[in-house]
């Protein structure tokens, strides 16, 4: 295989040629993580073999509704991501960081930093890629930021390491609005190789120079104008046949109008604050730092784990209580974050158009709807007017 | 050519990006009022009481082993060098925890984290300094900065306000400072006792003891959110320019540098952006409830 451009190189993988992948990808040392169908939906989860990855299956997905049902057993992409994302392993739930005893007057660090492992995303999907090039800038994997780079060590580290291989969705997910998002549904950049599945393998493209020497161990070969064809065929049709659409046109501009708009207490007459939403984000980057003690070895342990805005004393001023009281106020920080304020923070929409936060929102609310609504007919909405001189003590807040 | 504590060559001490704070020592405890005490520590790394510099306004992550973190204005001057004071209220499980620790005993520190009060906005300016109960904390710092450079400005005043007279932080040196002729000090009182003879009222109330140049004053306020936003509007209406009036706004952190999220505050995340704001730049949400 000759190297040219990342991004150029189309080939013909056969379906066959999957199980030798995982092998050269375990014997590399990677932990090889794929979708496997696990409790009835299909979760990321390490893989021996190609045979456990999920196939034969279709999702059904809807607002606070997932259900698989039994397709062409030969059939293996054909569904769309599960409630896990590759965030779990990236930024795990729950991340010990350290562990230190008190001697005296110092802290003795009684434990390693955690060990980084080795992954290969082998399946995972255009959004998913997308939501990793987020999560890089949330957690600085550039090193622009100094403080938080020391700070979100495990991340960078597990992330340098990762391969990606990414498999281009033909059968878009019944929540999903990548096309919307330009996220999907074909992976465009950040891969080291992408499959499109074909009926009876995958035109593999490769990304990356760390993806052009495991191809060159592939038996691959070039594919056939009908099978380029083919896959661009069918990544059309998924485009065109996106369930769901968010117009991101002067999307950010009109939420930012929105902080006194009528609807946060429609959607918060439904929410039920439970913060599944922010659980299955692939780009939600929410932690607490908490802090225990070992009662008899005198270990003193600091444990990072997810933490969503949605409970209640997510924000709080010491001695009045919590910041956000009301559903309303915290649905309405969690879509103004993900959809406008993130753009100010990290230069990128927090939102990559997976579907999650529908999907698994026990009472099915939508955001694509919700933002639709919002920012609309709202008078006298936006910046606190500067009070005139002389003016009276009723106008004061 | 007066150098800025802020322009100096400032870089955090090694560890203090990480998650393992460093030691240092409670060498003193100073009660202010029935449940507000200044802490004084040292760092137990001598290395690092030289090197160790902030920014009047910056804050500190205050460390307990076995029982969290909480985010501590710092309170003494920035020319104080190897003794950092922290004002603490014993309102939660980790600064009572540092109280329980007393002289001797040792906390974690991580920090100095945020932005503080711009330095560089007052050349030429008057000065009016707005503090609340345990809002003078981040203050004092301020104001020891201008004391040492007290000729880059023109007024400084200070008005501050509290609940009674011995809730008053700091009363041996707000004395002090009274009796100063570069410093006017104004302070006044919820209820006084019978020996009270200053003003009684809220902070803002002593606005009109003051004569405001609108255009030529910069405003530093810090206190309880309500007084924050009487005070902001108050100096609004009086024609300060929204550019020049600054508050300093509290939050829950639990990280420092903005990406635990706890503390955001519309875009900004307090504890990065903050927790001093310029009015201007929160204007859209500064009134608003809940954001």
């Amino acid at each position: 295989m000759s190297q040219t451009s990342a991004g150029d190189q189309k080939y013909f993988l056969p379906r066959a040629g999957l199980e030798p992948l995982v092998g050269i990808l375990r014997q590399r040392g990677y932990t090889v993580l794929a979708p496997t169908r696990r409790d009835e939906i299909i979760a990321l989860a390490p893989v021996e073999s190609a045979d456990q990855i999920a196939r034969g299956v279709h999702d059904h997905q809807d607002g606070g509704r997932y259900r698989l049902t039994q397709a062409d057993p030969e059939v293996m992409f054909e569904y769309g991501p599960g409630a896990d994302s590759p965030k779990r392993y990236l930024f795990p739930p729950e991340l010990p960081l350290v562990e230190l005893r008190v001697r005296g007057n110092r802290f003795i660090p009684t434990s390693q930093p955690p060990a980084i492992a080795q992954y290969a995303f082998l399946g995972i999907r255009a959004c998913e890629l997308a939501a990793i090039k987020v999560q890089d800038r949330v957690f600085g994997l550039e090193g622009q930021d100094t403080l938080c780079a020391d700070a979100a060590e495990y991340y960078r580290r597990t992330r340098r390491r990762a391969l990606l291989i990414a498999v281009n969705c033909t059968r878009p997910g019944g929540t999903c609005f990548c096309a919307s998002m330009g996220t999907g549904p074909a992976a465009t950049e950040g891969f080291d190789l992408s499959l499109t599945e074909l009926r009876d393998g995958f035109l593999l493209t490769v990304g990356s120079q760390a993806g052009a020497a495991l191809g060159a161990e592939l038996d691959l070969r070039a594919p056939t104008s009908a099978e380029e064809g083919l896959a661009e065929m069918k990544l059309a049709a998924a485009r065109a046949h996106m369930p769901r659409h968010l117009d991101t046109r002067g999307l950010k501009e009109r939420l930012e109008q929105t902080i006194d708009d009528p609807n946060w207490e429609r959607v918060a007459a439904r929410c039920l604050s439970c913060g599944n939403c922010t659980m299955v984000c692939p780009t939600c980057f929410c932690f607490t730092v908490s802090d225990s003690s070992g009662l008899t070895d005198g270990v003193y342990g600091r444990t990072r784990r997810w933490e969503s805005c949605f409970s209640h004393q997510f924000s709080y001023v010491a001695g009045s209580g919590p910041v956000r009281s009301t559903i309303a106020a915290r649905y309405r920080h969690w879509l103004r974050h993900k959809l406008c304020t993130w753009q100010d923070q990290f230069g990128v929409s927090g939102c990559v158009g997976c579907g999650r936060c529908i999907t698994w929102c026990p009472v099915g609310i939508d955001l694509t709807e919700e933002a639709q609504r919002l920012g609309r007919h709202v008078p006298g909405a936006g910046a606190v007017p500067i009070p005139k001189a002389g003016g009276t003590k009723e106008a004061l807040p | 050519m007066i150098q800025h504590v802020a322009d100096m060559d400032y870089r955090p001490p090694p560890g203090m990006g990480g998650w393992l704070p460093v030691e240092a020592t409670i060498v003193n405890i100073q009660p202010e009022n029935f449940n507000t005490r200044t802490f004084t520590l040292r760092f137990v790394d001598e290395s690092l009481c030289e090197s160790y510099r902030f920014e009047p306004g910056q804050f500190n992550m205050l460390f307990v082993p076995g029982v969290g973190e909480a985010a501590i204005s710092i309170s003494s001057s920035p020319y104080q060098i190897g003794a950092l004071d922290h004002t603490i209220r014993m309102v939660g499980a980790v600064t009572r925890g540092i109280d329980r620790i007393g002289v001797g005993g040792i906390v974690g520190v991580r920090g100095p984290f945020g932005r503080g009060w711009p330095l560089h906005k007052l050349a030429g300016k008057d000065v009016i300094i707005v503090g609340g109960g345990i809002g003078l904390a981040p203050l004092r710092p301020l104001i020891h900065w201008l004391l040492r450079h007290r000729e880059q400005c023109r007024r400084v005043v200070l008005l501050y306000g509290c609940r009674s007279p011995e809730d008053r932080l700091y009363a041996a040196e707000l004395e002090a400072w009274s009796g100063r002729s570069d410093l006017d000090v104004l302070v006044t009182v919820d209820n006084a006792d019978e020996h009270w003879t200053g003003p009684v009222g809220v902070v803002t109330n002593l606005l009109r003891r003051i004569k405001v140049n609108a255009e030529q004053t910069v405003v530093f306020v810090c206190g309880p959110r309500v007084l924050n936003r009487a005070a902001a509007w108050n100096f609004l209406q009086l024609h300060v320019p929204p550019a020049q009036v600054y508050v300093s706004l509290e939050r829950n952190m639990n990280c420092g540098f903005g990406r635990c999220g706890h503390c955001q505050y519309g875009k900004h995340f307090v504890c990065r952006d903050g927790p001093v704001f310029c009015f201007a730049d929160i204007a859209d949400i500064f009134a608003k409830e809940e954001i």
